[in-house]
């Protein structure tokens, strides 16, 4: 198996002009190719602030991180949010939408940052995607006169249009019905079976955690 | 480009309110540095212009505000008693304008006459395109032509060597006169008590005047000549006994201001007027600059989900620094074409009204002054777009990009 995320975060610190917050003290992580990993804790543990670490949304902390074989400490802002189009999808709650934008035009977002010509190139891998996660009826609709489950799809549809080696998913879940969660639970293990995806996803919902390849549980630094 | 067109059409324009504040705000800042930057460089000019009057022994004429004027008394005879008294005692200056005369001419514009002497055209230093400088040495005589400089717009129906007939207003008489030279373009002349105020020469006749002229003048020119008449190498003392030789002969009661007294009265008035000007400007531009900001920053709190969104897909920091420059590269561009459209037309107003003394020639419609206001304009909007990028940015860094936002 290859590993592609290694991480050792020895302190994250959140500061503001009274208080000073440390979180994800001496944490190590190893991530190998295709594996479905579930982050659990109690809400504050650094969760969300882990996701940011390992999706190069966060790299002001104490610590070294490589990525598919490359050490980001170093890496320019450019080149982080390159590979944040091309390399890390994220999956997120259905609010995650721009609600001046179609649903089509939020989906091909990151297309708009691939480079030129990569928009026609993914022309096919649109189509399926939105064939995949039957949104088709809705791809002129803006986000808010869509459901809550459509917007979910809308989400996922968005993570996954460039095919990336990693998902990263934020409570895709959170706020929607048994029958939505499955779809959205289902669409993101189907492209890991697939592709060969890696999974993490952050929930609070132990049963999909209990789902996943390995649940790690963080907990409050003492 | 397709990044930029995206957040033109998407993102930027789908707040209207806060795009049309803005851009009302950026309007309203450059429209406030073009006027003044063009108002203070008017003054300046007309500043630079008086001030060939503040040396040492001249004194300017200024009808005493508190005299009785009786102009159907004033005789012919007095105004000539006092033209001899001046033409034995003094150097002076003489110049006056606005007769206005109908003379064929290309752009169908009614032409201004001005009257001047020797003393007054050595004092300005007329600047010339074409042609040989006035001649005042020439023996009046009805019956010859008499030597004249002609504006820029006049050239191109009479050119040097020419001859114009005319009625002539002050003389009452048909004369002939000979183009000498021609004035460079956009020759202007202000106004002695409104620094601001200019008229332009481009469709004027320079008639040169001498002792014998005058004396063949009609009162209208002889009186009025002496309202603005500008007395040379001389003293307090002397301006004081032609004071009361005027008003023994014309009724009139006149002031001669010294060169310190002018002076004193200049810099008091028109430089107070600049410096207010300016600071006045200043303190507009800081609070347009200002409330420019706090729109930005209102614009980013509303738009910081879809910021932040942009940032998670895939677009960086610097990309959005080049996007926020380039629309506010865009929105001064915007404003300096409104700008130069609105002042290209006023212009070109003045062309369609036939008013012969503010018809300009310019680069696309625009005289320099107009140019280096733009320019001007264009030097505050980098100033105003770097501090309004750069507080948008260092705003939307100061929330950093994560998930929590999102949610």
């Amino acid at each position: 198996m290859t590993n592609i995320i290694d991480l050792n975060i020895k302190e994250k610190v959140y500061k503001n002009k009274k208080t000073q917050l440390s979180i994800l003290n001496n944490f190590n992580l190893k991530v190998n190719a295709g594996e479905k990993i579930a982050i659990v804790g109690e809400s504050g543990v650094g969760k969300s602030s882990l996701l940011n670490i390992i999706g190069l949304l966060d790299i002001d902390y104490n610590g070294e991180y490589t990525l598919l074989g490359s050490q980001t400490n170093n890496l320019h802002a450019n080149e982080l949010a390159q590979w944040r189009n091309q390399k890390i999808g994220f999956v997120l709650q259905e609010s995650a939408l721009i609600n001046s934008l179609t649903i089509e035009d939020n989906i091909k977002l990151p297309l708009l940052y691939a480079g030129s010509g990569k928009f026609f190139f993914k022309e096919e891998d649109f189509e399926n995607v939105i064939n995949a996660i039957a949104i088709k009826p809705i791809l002129k609709k803006k986000p808010l006169e869509c459901s809550g489950g459509e917007r979910s799809r809308a989400v996922f549809a968005r993570g996954v249009i460039m095919k990336p080696q990693i998902i990263l998913s934020d409570e895709p879940t959170a706020s929607l019905d048994v029958e939505n969660r499955e779809r959205i639970v289902n669409l993101l293990f189907k492209m890991n079976k697939e592709f060969n995806t890696t999974i993490i996803t952050v929930t609070h919902d132990l049963e999909m955690a209990n789902r996943h390849d390995r649940v790690i549980h963080l907990e409050r630094s003492r | 480009m397709k990044i930029f067109k995206f957040f033109i059409t998407k993102i930027f324009l789908r707040k209207a309110i806060l795009s049309i504040s803005i851009i009302l705000l950026l309007f309203m800042a450059n429209y406030t540095t073009f006027i003044a930057t063009r108002s203070i460089l008017s003054t300046f000019q007309g500043y630079q212009e008086i001030k060939c009057m503040n040396q040492e022994g001249i004194y300017i004429a200024n009808l005493d505000p508190d005299s009785d004027v009786d102009i159907d008394a004033i005789g012919e005879n007095g105004t000539q008693i006092v033209y001899d008294y001046l033409n034995n005692n003094f150097n002076y200056a003489f110049y006056i304008d606005g007769f206005m005369v109908s003379l064929p001419n290309i752009d169908d514009m009614e032409i201004s006459l001005s009257y001047m002497n020797e003393e007054y055209y050595e004092l300005n230093q007329f600047e010339l395109s074409q042609g040989t400088d006035l001649d005042f040495d020439y023996q009046f005589d009805k019956d010859k032509e008499i030597p004249i400089l002609i504006g820029k717009g006049l050239s191109k129906t009479y050119p040097v060597g020419s001859t114009i007939k005319i009625e002539d207003p002050v003389l009452e008489q048909p004369i002939t006169l000979i183009v000498q030279g021609v004035l460079k373009q956009n020759a202007y002349h202000y106004n002695f008590y409104d620094l601001n105020l200019k008229k332009y020469y481009n469709f004027s006749i320079f008639l040169p005047v001498n002792a014998e002229f005058i004396k063949n003048a009609n009162i209208d020119l002889q009186l009025n000549g002496l309202m603005d008449i500008v007395i040379l190498q001389t003293t307090k003392e002397k301006t004081v006994d032609l004071s009361e030789v005027m008003q023994d002969n014309l009724g009139l009661k006149f002031n001669f201001f010294s060169q310190e007294e002018n002076f004193d009265y200049f810099n008091e008035y028109y430089l107070y007027s600049l410096i207010i000007m300016s600071i006045t400007t200043l303190i507009l531009l800081v609070i347009i600059t200002c409330l420019s900001i706090w729109n930005a920053l209102v614009s980013i709190r509303l738009m910081l989900r879809d910021f932040t969104i942009n940032l998670l897909v895939g677009l960086s920091y610097s990309k959005l620094r080049k996007i926020f420059y380039s629309y506010f590269g865009i929105l001064f561009f915007i404003n300096l074409i409104v700008i130069f459209s609105i002042t290209a037309y006023n212009r070109y107003e003045y062309w369609l009204r036939k008013d012969a003394t503010l018809a300009t020639y310019g680069f696309f419609g625009l005289i320099g002054m107009d140019w280096f206001a733009l320019l001007v304009v264009f030097l505050s909007d980098i100033i105003i777009g770097k501090i309004i990028v750069e507080n948008m940015l260092r705003k939307i860094k100061k929330i950093p990009i994560s998930l929590g936002v999102l949610q």
